[in-house]
């Protein structure tokens, strides 16, 4: 590449017009060949490579072993915090779209917050709110719903849930409810005077009316739920089950097992494979 | 998901004593530095943030200077191979980063970055120039060409054309996504922790290893990462639509 642009400037002297995206593009696209692509590649290519240094399936062996626990609560936890929070802001987001009033102005502005707060520090209100003497116990006891000696155990499954629904519902409603507005009022009013109730409004109207929109939120915090570390990994940690991106860490950081900790990264990979062919082809054919 | 916002904010401001029978700023004092403390975790943050806002700071000049050429060729020519290029640019929102970052402090240990502030911004800049491609290549797509053309045709070359018009009308896009990048790399967890522990400690690195040990401590440290998120906040809804948001994935 490096030869390329400086013909390009030799060229140009000489009169001949070198299309100029080259030069443009060059610093951003060599700098994702080296920090992004290479890595991948190679996080691939390594999975199959043993402690030996020779070609062989081992890593994934030895992953499938002792990690298939964790990659089945990883799938889990995605598919239910997806369905989850796609189930979530639409609801609200039907409702901020058929609703006019204060309380709808109020929560429209007040939805975003978590958008913009960062998983590290999702993570530690979380910890503090879920902890078994956290906020939620502490509240819970004073209605005397629970007894503070056996407080509510939540860094599992429903804590991190929890956490990833609180972050990734808001972030599911903002590109629903922008795909809700596009849709004419005329279409909402048609339905209405036809006699249509709530419920066939949103499932006969709204939904179908807004299905790429709906598509790209989920397929995107599908794919985010699957490549979190900081939420689980502050939440439940080492505990057993946990998440693909915990295992990754410990692997990495207590044995140095580059191979394993690779294999478990192609499954994370497998994982999102479906819903990343969905998102490229879309974001692609939206570019283009 | 009111009362989860309500209560999350008043589990904050609770936090400096879990009981509030003795509310106090001890806390605070110890972050800042102002009174010193045995406890575990409780270290001054005042170094961790200010190394935190130089990396940001590197790394905004640094990706923002090679995402708004990359933007603007994305948005203004049709370029050979261009689905490829997209594909760069779109993977690593479909893709889960860690084993990136995996592979690379592999590689980074091999060369010496592991564990250095340049390792990394490099990374910080990987995760930010993303994003800052994406909008840019979005604000430079918003102007429309007859204003360039215009400019061409009453004799201004294509570099004039681009810091006449092109630029200070993209200005804001190009603003925000500065921002933008400036957040990520402040709120950045993941790729820091693989590259820049045990020696690189940002602000986030701080909260997680007070997390768990003073959860006070750590408490005060989520707040002071959360003013910038709820600043930039504000600023998108007065300056930007939300479509820029969406990248936010």
């Amino acid at each position: 590449m490096g030869k390329i642009v400086m013909s390009d400037n030799v060229q140009k002297r000489r009169g001949f017009i070198f299309p100029p995206y080259i030069l443009l593009l060059f610093p951003a696209v060599s700098f994702m060949l080296l920090v992004y692509a290479y890595p991948f590649v190679s996080s691939v290519l390594k999975s199959f490579i043993n402690k030996e240094g020779a070609l062989s399936l081992d890593n994934y062996f030895k992953a499938w072993d002792l990690y298939l626990k964790d990659i089945l609560f990883t799938f889990s936890i995605t598919v239910f915090n997806t369905i989850a929070s796609g189930i979530v802001a639409i609801l609200l987001a039907v409702y901020f779209r058929l609703h006019e009033s204060p309380i709808s102005r109020f929560l429209l502005n007040l939805y975003r917050l978590p958008i913009f707060i960062p998983f590290v520090v999702v993570a530690q209100m979380m910890n503090s709110f879920l902890a078994p003497h956290g906020l939620l116990n502490v509240a819970l006891a004073q209605l005397r719903l629970i007894d503070l000696n056996n407080p509510l155990q939540l860094f599992n499954f429903i804590g991190l849930s929890f956490g990833f629904i609180w972050k990734l519902a808001p972030f599911t409603i903002l590109i629903i409810y922008g795909g809700f507005q596009m849709i004419d009022n005329s279409y909402i009013e048609a339905g209405r005077s036809a006699g249509a109730k709530w419920f066939k409004l949103i499932t006969r109207i709204l939904i179908p009316m807004n299905k790429p929109s709906i598509m790209v939120a989920l397929v995107l915090i599908y794919s985010q739920i699957v490549g979190t570390f900081t939420l689980p990994y502050m939440l439940i940690g080492g505990k057993i089950p946990t998440t693909i991106t915990v295992d990754i860490a410990h692997r990495v950081n207590y044995f140095r097992d580059f191979g394993v900790a690779n294999a478990l990264g192609v499954f994370s990979y497998i994982l999102v494979f479906v819903t990343a062919i969905y998102y490229l082809k879309t974001k692609v054919k939206e570019v283009k | 998901m009111t009362s989860l916002v309500l209560w999350s904010i008043a589990d904050k401001w609770f936090w400096p004593n879990p009981v509030p029978q003795s509310i106090g700023l001890d806390y605070w004092k110890q972050a800042l530095g102002i009174q010193k403390s045995l406890a575990i975790g409780a270290v001054s943050i005042v170094p961790a943030f200010f190394l935190s806002l130089m990396i940001a700071v590197i790394t905004v000049v640094i990706a923002m200077a090679i995402a708004i050429p990359a933007g603007y060729a994305l948005a203004k020519y049709k370029i050979p191979f261009g689905t490829f290029i997209l594909f760069l640019f779109l993977m690593p929102n479909a893709f889960p980063q860690q084993p990136i970052f995996v592979n690379l402090l592999d590689t980074f240990t091999k060369i010496g970055l592991a564990g250095t502030v340049p390792g990394v911004i490099i990374v910080h800049i990987l995760v930010g120039l993303v994003f800052g491609v994406w909008i840019t290549s979005a604000t430079f797509k918003s102007i429309p060409v007859q204003l360039e053309e215009a400019a061409r045709s009453v004799g201004a070359n294509s570099l004039k054309t681009f810091f006449r018009i092109s630029l200070p009308l993209a200005a804001p896009g190009l603003l925000a996504s500065s921002v933008f990048v400036f957040i990520t790399s402040l709120d950045e967890f993941t790729g820091t922790f693989f590259i820049g522990l045990p020696f690189v400690i940002t602000l986030p690195m701080t909260l997680y290893s007070s997390s768990g040990y003073n959860m006070q401590f750590a408490s005060v440290i989520a707040i002071i990462l959360l003013i910038p998120s709820i600043l930039f906040m504000t600023l998108i809804q007065r300056v930007l639509k939300a479509e820029y948001v969406g990248g936010m994935g």
